[in-house]
């Protein structure tokens, strides 16, 4: 059986193969190789920079088959610099200061949370990424661990490969055709990388574990929080196709969802590769041909070759032999064609859609006067198919080279890409994969060794897995939310503490830990300013019955706000005294009376009202259940 | 060789079938020593060789890498196979080492013709180091340049839309290891060059720390240009996507193609931007930043012009610099005298420097003194014994800009009394090397303060322009800009 959402593909039939490779800001003062600070975003911005990158040969003296294709795309890189967070080094006029040694130490905690072995020595590589999102043109980033594990809910072991710590990129502010616009203060921003084996075999097993990872972080509380701070690729394939990688996943949640169409997609490739093939087509041949048109007195009904007709673009006609039902060959929703469309949209920078045509039927956008026009101008037969694209000439030659090269890679199946995750799950081309030719030593920075007391050291620092506790807290019938919640705030060891002493009650402590705590937190009151002391001496002191449950949150709203007052001074502050039953006879009794003053339509009305007005004044001071009871016996009830 | 002896408990193997060439221990352990050397000959893996490498963390799959000689001798580099990234490995912590193969890295800029098109200008590139084209150095773990006019072609296949390139190495050096030696030898090459008949100009590729003094040196040593001679090089290497030596090359190549100009010039960024070069006369350009891409900068002058793909925009008035005219032949006087020095002035600076330098023999001292052109009294008497002792010593400005004026205050007149001789708006370092070329081919004082005070190209003006002044020169933002936003 299988859980798939929304169908009943069984993944495990067809091979399916899932990796991930998720990325987390953590927490450091400053930049990883400079001395900004970190954390700091606006979209103001006080200066300009324009660059361009060009593909550099790898150490072992190749270039990179990602940086040749971003090359080909000639694009206008803009960078705009925020005074405050960003310095010469993010603009790549400074080389880099030493690595971040808090940083290092952070990676060193969560690489040994994920039981990897650390490297002896650490050494700075560029990853090369011309796209333009890191300015120097190259990633720094460096292996801290490698060869861990950690355990999904079945039992089985998913197997971390590496955990590198690197600099972030810049955010990305626009693409308009040759014209990119990143802000640079996100860059150098210190981020780790935890990368597993492809071995989950369903999209919920690679959803669990995303989440598994992801908690894993947050319980370190080393890694930043917040929309940005966390993302995720994703390698699919399935039997006979090699990964393809999905970058950007927004959300842990959608995972399941996004490979699941993905592995989909590729089952539609290999179908479309099965059929070139009986076709006669062979893998490494290059079908097709390219027709300039001549625009001279050419009329099409279409609007947008109407339209590049009159404003004299060019139009280039790529043509397919023995072509019909190729492009519009489904993948699960789209069709090849789109496929296509979103490597001409990158590479050639057409990027206003639909950014082609094709006379394969009526998904290709064209009428029967202008295929038959298009197939008679480009000598096309019955079963060849014409794609069309137009735009500035320069422009219009990258694509049909791009489309040429990219119907070439169906015959052989699945190329090796990163796609993009869209916003209903699919996903579009974003850059062909990056092997490990974009990597070159940094040498700007010299090889770091790493002490073993240093990796002891930070192995204290390393959580219990979010996983055991949830196990435990289940033990202790906490109820889900708490279970999901405490685990991964900071007080989970408090908790764990207090509760086997049995200082308190688990729920007691779960409520006050993980719910009230996340939920001040969220309202944006300063919760880490009460210290983990604190908030055990109050757990103390409600295991002992002198602060009650009912008081707790106004309790603690403003203790936040006076950090410095002991537990002692806070309840003096609040005028918490201990109730006796004296006081508690004249607190019932008044409230009693305020209540009937206020004229209660039904007399049972009387005892809630009451037991308003009494908790008001003792709340967290007495339990309810006590002032339920003195409430009971002095109206007679 | 290995000086102790290890004990290495690790063992090799060698899977079937693979063949190592035969052992070459300077390239097969290059940068390895000590415990980490040992491994390596206990275990027969050598650098270049894929192993996997069995330790107690676990196994490792990857290309031996060579290791820089300044690191320590604890760890072993390999590149991991699958993921490209390098990773440092403890030498002790290694249990066995089975090679897997040998692919010793063929680092090679693909090399292509260079396109020739008869209609096309000639443009030669003297090689003297510096990034415009390099690859690594697993020795040092540094950069090394690296270049053909194939290799360039590969590289900046834009060029062949400019002019037919051919290249010339001189010399290999970093840019700190020029010196006199090095710019005689460039000047008789560019001369050369031209004197063929077939260049249309000449690119000269050089380090950026000491490229001003270059194109100081070339300005005398070759006078009476008849087309430009332009000297480039890049602040980021070329082995980065991001560097500047790209276009740094394109837009010297054009000058010396195309440009309307007679003289030496450095041709480095403007602005920070991808957008233009500045071209700087020789002497007037000085590096002012230590890593920034648009670290030359013209002082107490305006550079020449803009350059970019597009063509060039002069800065200066059409008669303010020298024109091609190649019927114009090159003079060459390479003369130098080694014995010249340059004396930086602090306060309390003591007679002592001054005595040392004349007891070493130095013939000339450029002293760079602080405002004006001042220097402490304490310093009078060493500075007279030196004069008396046929010194010629010259006084330049510490500020850089401006003017030397010792005129106006007491100090100025008492130093000039002495027999030191201000020079005016003439650069510290262009005063070095202009002494050195003058003590060459003269030592009459008469003579000697003649020659340096007549400008060969512009390294002492007339006037400043109110704009010379101009610090920012296409910097980040543009001064307009800077003063917009500062709302000065």
């Amino acid at each position: 059986m299988n859980g798939n959402s929304g169908n009943q593909t069984d993944w495990k039939q067809h091979g399916f193969r899932c990796g991930l490779e998720i990325h987390h800001q953590i927490h450091t003062e400053k930049k990883l190789f400079c001395h900004c600070p970190a954390g700091k975003y606006s979209d103001h911005y006080d200066a300009e920079v324009l660059r361009h990158m060009r593909p550099t040969l790898s150490e072992l003296g190749e270039y990179d088959g990602t940086a040749l294709m971003e090359f080909k795309t000639k694009k206008e890189i803009i960078y705009r610099l925020n005074r405050e967070t960003v310095c010469t080094y993010e603009m790549d006029d400074t080389p880099p200061f030493l690595i971040n040694e808090e940083a290092i130490d952070i990676a060193l905690t969560i690489a040994q949370a994920f039981n990897c072995k650390i490297v002896g020595e650490l050494h700075i590589i560029r990853k090369q990424y011309l796209d333009g999102s890191i300015p120097g043109g190259f990633q720094r980033t460096a292996i801290v661990g490698v060869d861990g594990e950690f355990p999904l809910s079945n039992g089985k072991m998913i197997h971390v490969i590496q955990l590198g710590l690197e600099e972030d990129s810049c955010r990305e502010v626009s693409d308009n055709g040759h014209r990119i616009v990143f802000m640079a203060d996100r860059l150098s921003m210190p981020l780790i990388e935890v990368v597993t084996e492809c071995q989950m075999e369903t999209p919920e097993e690679a959803q669990e574990a995303a989440m598994r990872i992801s908690r894993m972080l947050r319980a370190t509380q080393m890694v930043r929080r917040g929309a940005g701070a966390g993302r995720q690729d994703v390698n699919v394939s399935i039997e006979g196709t090699t990964r393809v990688e999905i970058k950007g996943v927004p959300a842990i949640s959608r995972i399941a969802e996004l490979t699941d169409y993905e592995a989909h997609r590729q089952r539609g490739l290999v179908a479309l590769s099965e059929e070139l093939q009986k076709r006669g087509f062979t893998p490494g041949e290059k079908p097709g041909r390219v027709v300039e048109l001549d625009l001279n007195g050419l009329r099409f009904n279409n609007p947008d070759l109407a339209a590049a007709v009159q404003v004299r673009d060019s139009v280039r006609v790529a043509v397919f032999p023995d072509a019909k039902g190729i492009l519009s060959w489904p993948l699960y929703g789209r069709r090849f064609a789109d496929d296509i469309s979103g490597q001409v949209r990158v590479v050639a920078c057409l990027d206003m859609l639909p950014n082609l045509l094709h006379t394969d039927g009526p998904s290709g956008g064209l009428d029967e006067a202008d295929t038959a026009m298009i197939e008679k101008l480009t000598d096309a037969g019955a079963e060849d198919v014409a794609v069309v694209v137009w735009g500035p000439e320069e422009d219009t030659v990258t694509a049909t080279n791009e489309i040429i090269d990219r119907y070439a890679q169906a015959i052989a199946g699945v190329p090796n890409e990163t796609r993009q995750a869209l916003n209903n799950n699919w996903n579009d081309f974003e850059r062909v994969l990056p092997g490990p030719d974009r990597m070159y030593p940094d040498t700007d920075s010299p090889p770091h060794e790493i002490a073993p007391e240093r990796v002891e050291a930070a192995k204290e620092k390393v959580p219990v897995a979010p996983w055991v506790r949830e196990e435990m807290y289940r033990e202790q019938k906490l109820p889900e939310d708490i279970v999901d919640l405490l685990p991964i705030t900071a007080y989970a060891p408090l908790h764990d503490k207090l509760v086997s002493e049995k200082t308190v009650d688990p729920m007691r402590s779960g409520e006050l830990l993980a719910r009230m705590m996340t939920a001040l937190q969220r309202r944006e009151y300063p919760v880490e300013a009460l210290s983990l002391d604190q908030l055990e001496d109050l757990l103390r002191a409600m295991g002992a019955g002198r602060v009650y449950r009912e008081g707790l949150f106004d309790l603690l709203q403003h203790w936040v706000d006076h950090p410095q007052l002991s537990l002692d001074e806070m309840l003096e502050h609040l005028e918490w005294t201990r109730v006796d039953d004296t006081e508690l006879t004249a607190v019932v009794k008044e409230a009693i009376d305020l209540a009937k003053g206020e004229g209660p339509r039904l007399p049972e009305n009387v005892f809630a009202m009451a037991m308003g007005h009494a908790m008001d004044i003792v709340r967290g001071r007495v339990a309810s259940s006590v002032v339920r009871e003195k409430m009971t016996e002095m109206l007679g009830l | 060789m290995n000086e102790t002896t290890f004990e290495i408990k690790a063992t090799g193997s060698v899977v079937e079938g693979v063949t190592l060439p035969d052992l070459d221990p300077a390239e097969d352990y290059k940068g390895y020593r000590g415990y980490s050397r040992a491994v390596l000959e206990a275990t027969g893996a050598r650098v270049w060789c894929e192993v996997k490498a069995t330790t107690d963390q676990g196994d490792f799959v990857g290309i031996l890498l060579p290791r820089s000689e300044t690191a320590d001798d604890k760890h072993l580099v390999m590149k991991l196979t699958y993921n490209g990234y390098n990773v440092g490995i403890k030498s002790e912590s290694i249990q066995h080492i089975e090679v897997l193969g040998y692919r010793k890295a063929n680092y090679k800029i693909p090399e292509k013709e260079f396109p020739k098109d008869p209609v096309k200008p000639n443009v030669i590139l003297l090689g003297t180091g510096g990034t415009i084209a390099s690859r690594l150095d697993y020795r040092t773990g540094a950069v090394i340049p690296a270049f053909s006019p194939g290799e360039l072609y590969g590289a900046v296949p834009e060029l062949a839309d400019i002019a037919n390139m051919n290249t010339k190495k001189i010399f290999g050096e970093f840019s700190e290891n020029i010196g006199p030696m090095h710019w005689k030898k460039v000047a008789e090459a560019v001369a050369a060059e031209i004197e063929t008949g077939n260049v249309n100009g000449v690119v000269v590729g050089h380090g950026t720390d000491t490229m001003h003094y270059t194109a100081a040196a070339l300005t005398f040593m070759v006078q009476n240009l008849p087309c430009p001679v332009v000297v480039v090089g890049s602040q980021r290497s070329s082995d980065r996507p991001s560097s500047d030596a790209a276009f740094n090359l394109l837009r010297a190549v054009k000058t010396a193609a195309e440009g309307d100009f007679g003289e030496v010039m450095v041709c480095m960024y403007g602005p920070t931007s991808d957008s233009y070069g500045l071209l700087h006369r020789g002497t007037r350009v000085r590096k002012m930043h230590s890593s920034y891409r648009s670290t030359f900068r013209t002082l107490s002058d305006t550079p020449i012009a803009r350059v970019s793909q597009d063509g060039f925009v002069p800065i200066k008035e059409e008669d303010a610099f020298i024109h091609r005219d190649m019927s114009r032949k090159p003079v060459l006087n390479t003369a130098f005298e080694e014995k010249v020095t340059l004396l930086w002035y602090y306060p309390n600076m003591q007679a002592d420097i001054v005595d040392a330098m004349v007891d070493a023999g130095y013939k000339g001292i450029v002293i760079a003194g602080t405002g004006l052109g001042h220097v402490n009294r304490p310093l009078f008497p060493a500075l007279r014994r030196a004069v008396k002792a046929g010194v010629h010593i010259f006084m330049t400005v510490q500020t850089l800009w401006g003017y030397v004026q010792m005129y106006v205050y007491d100090t100025g007149r008492d130093i000039m009394e002495i027999g030191v001789t201000p020079l005016a708006n003439m650069l510290p370092e262009v005063a070095y090397v202009k002494l050195g070329w003058v003590l060459g081919q003269t030592q009459e004082p008469a003579e000697v303060r003649r020659m340096m005070t007549t400008p060969v190209n512009g390294e002492i003006t007339e006037r400043e322009p109110f704009d010379g002044y101009l610090v920012f020169q296409g910097g980040l933002p543009e001064l307009e800009d800077y003063f917009k936003y500062h709302q000065v």
